[in-house]
């Protein structure tokens, strides 16, 4: 598999990723709406969603942290062979 | 692959040995954990076409094995993420051999685990009720949260500190080499690239605390938000992580005392290790007897009819041969054996490991249980036999975590090369500094003097 293919791969697991953690935070969202529709206790579900949304997103950013950081900080040839 | 890196694989030969060299003991077995799968999801078909009739679950009793493993597989991948965090966190050198399995049990077991939920639910297809109409302020949304959380987390962090590993693996052009590359994110070792990974992984060690003991706490919510019996208790988050981070020590040493045998990892599973471990196994029976002992003595003392009813199916009642099993499998088997340092040897620790995972088993049977057999409305005492489909697919959880790990060890290596190596690099340097750092400063000549006056 030539590098560019990887290249691809990786940026596609990484994106992934983020929809994982898009749907798991929209997910959170609609039962928040259901919460408040039905007048049901919304402010327990404000207070799990206040700590699930960011976590999710915290862990999400952490590894596109790392992916792009060892990107940019990768030999000069091995980039050039890469990208 | 330059001359340093060839010399240095060469001195941890050993770790490569399972990714490189697969022996016929090694179908054999996957072979026969598939066999031990395929009964398991046999059964699970039948209780999908049949529902939960074919279980031994019925009314008062609701809830059996399925959330009684539940409880127990999670618990059990407190060893790792949780584990490995905190040894990373206090600098505990002696943890480079260990993290790595420590993480694989957390990821593998965990999943497993938060699978037992929707075997519960018996149409799988319930499920989409909770996307659609969950209860975010019910503590099983918490659960379903958490443990997604934990999860993520958890992988992220296994994940982040093999980057270097694969990339040796791929240097090394270990087949498939795609995998390699495509895993190891371009890692080329430099300064810059250790930097991002070291920060990162510092950043997640100490996020993973707080989720690891969120997940049990909340799992334990599930019994104490309730007013059952037996189950309304202020001290059920605790004594819950407490049992969780006890089975997870127990499950980390099976581990590793298993592979080290199958893959002769004795040059750096030292008894050493097993020892600290132990230590800390002792630590956790005697933490874990105190929190039943609570538990119990306040039921007890407070003599509430309904309470009582459950405490004494525990104690005299049905379930006093278990409970009693239990007390000796979690306190008694430690106690005895790791006290003495004659009986502290690896079989001795393997015999302690095996009892303190059958006793949590049977503890988390006995908090489930009794409470449902015993309910506060009118119906007879319940009894619960489980059958054969719950049996198959506990054996089955059980199966796909040890092919799990086989297969892990089959692709990547089970012990840290990099951190292995940065610590026979830098550690010792690294430690005496830090020692003299603890050391009481001394007085330069003039301060001495000024003292001295």
């Amino acid at each position: 598999m030539n590098h560019k293919m990887i290249k691809v791969l990786q940026i596609s697991s990484l994106a992934y990723i983020w929809i994982f953690v898009i749907a798991v935070d929209v997910w959170i969202f609609s039962l928040l709406f259901v919460a408040k529709k039905l007048d049901d206790a919304i402010n327990a579900s404000v207070a799990i969603g206040l700590i699930a949304i960011p976590l999710f997103i915290a862990i999400a950013s952490i590894l596109t942290y790392v992916f792009f950081g060892l990107q940019k900080y990768a030999k000069p040839e091995e980039k050039a062979n890469v990208l | 692959m330059d001359k340093s890196t060839m010399e240095n694989s060469n001195e941890d030969l050993d770790l490569f040995r399972s990714i490189e060299y697969t022996g016929n003991g090694f179908y054999w077995t996957v072979g026969f954990l598939i066999f031990v799968i395929a009964f398991g999801l046999y059964g699970y078909f039948h209780q999908v076409l049949y529902g939960l009739g074919v279980t031994g679950m019925a009314q008062p009793i609701s809830w059996g094995f399925y959330i009684v493993n539940f409880v127990f597989f999670i618990g059990i991948s407190h060893a790792g993420t949780l584990i490995s965090a905190i040894l990373r966190l206090s600098q505990a050198e002696w943890r480079r051999p260990i993290t790595r399995m420590a993480e694989i049990i957390t990821a593998i077991v965990l999943a497993i685990g938060g699978l037992h939920p929707i075997l519960d639910l018996g149409q799988p297809g319930r499920m989409w009720n909770l996307v659609t109409n969950g209860r975010l302020q019910s503590p099983l949304l918490w659960d379903v949260t958490s443990i997604t959380a934990y999860f993520a987390a958890s992988t992220v962090y296994l994940y982040l500190p093999m980057i270097p590993d694969i990339a040796i693996l791929r240097d090394r052009g270990v087949k498939p080499k795609w995998l390699y590359q495509f895993l190891s994110w371009n890692w080329q070792d430099t300064p810059e690239q250790k930097r991002v990974l070291e920060r990162a992984i510092n950043i997640l060690m100490i996020m993973v605390i707080p989720i690891a003991v969120s997940v049990h706490t909340v799992i334990s919510y599930i019994f104490a938000m309730t007013i059952q019996p037996g189950w309304h208790s202020t001290i059920f988050g605790p004594y819950f992580v407490a049992g969780a981070i006890f089975s997870g020590i127990a499950a980390l040493m099976i581990a590793m005392i298993a592979f080290r045998k199958i893959f002769h990892l004795e040059r750096y599973l030292k008894l050493i290790h097993f020892q600290y471990l132990s230590t800390l196994l002792l630590i956790m029976s005697i933490i874990w007897f105190y929190f039943t002992f609570s538990e119990y003595l306040t039921t007890f003392y407070g003599n509430e009819p309904d309470e009582m009813r459950v405490f004494n199916y525990k104690f005299i009642g049905d379930f006093a041969p278990y409970f009693w099993l239990m007390v000796f499998c979690n306190f008694a088997v430690p106690v005895i054996i790791l006290s003495f340092k004659k009986t502290k040897t690896i079989p001795g620790i393997l015999v302690v490991s095996f009892s303190v995972l059958i006793g949590m088993w049977l503890e988390r049977l006995i908090i489930v249980v009794p409470s449902l057999a015993n309910p506060r409305l009118e119906y007879p005492v319940g009894i619960y036999i489980p059958t054969i489909t719950e049996w198959g697919l506990f054996a089955a959880g059980v199966a796909i975590f040890i092919l799990g790990f086989l297969m892990f060890a089959k692709y990547f290596p089970l012990i840290s090369i990099w951190e292995i190596r940065e610590g026979r690099e830098s550690s010792i340097k690294e430690v005496a500094h830090r020692l003299q750092s603890y050391m009481p400063d001394t007085y330069e000549e003039d301060e001495l003097e000024r003292a001295l006056k």
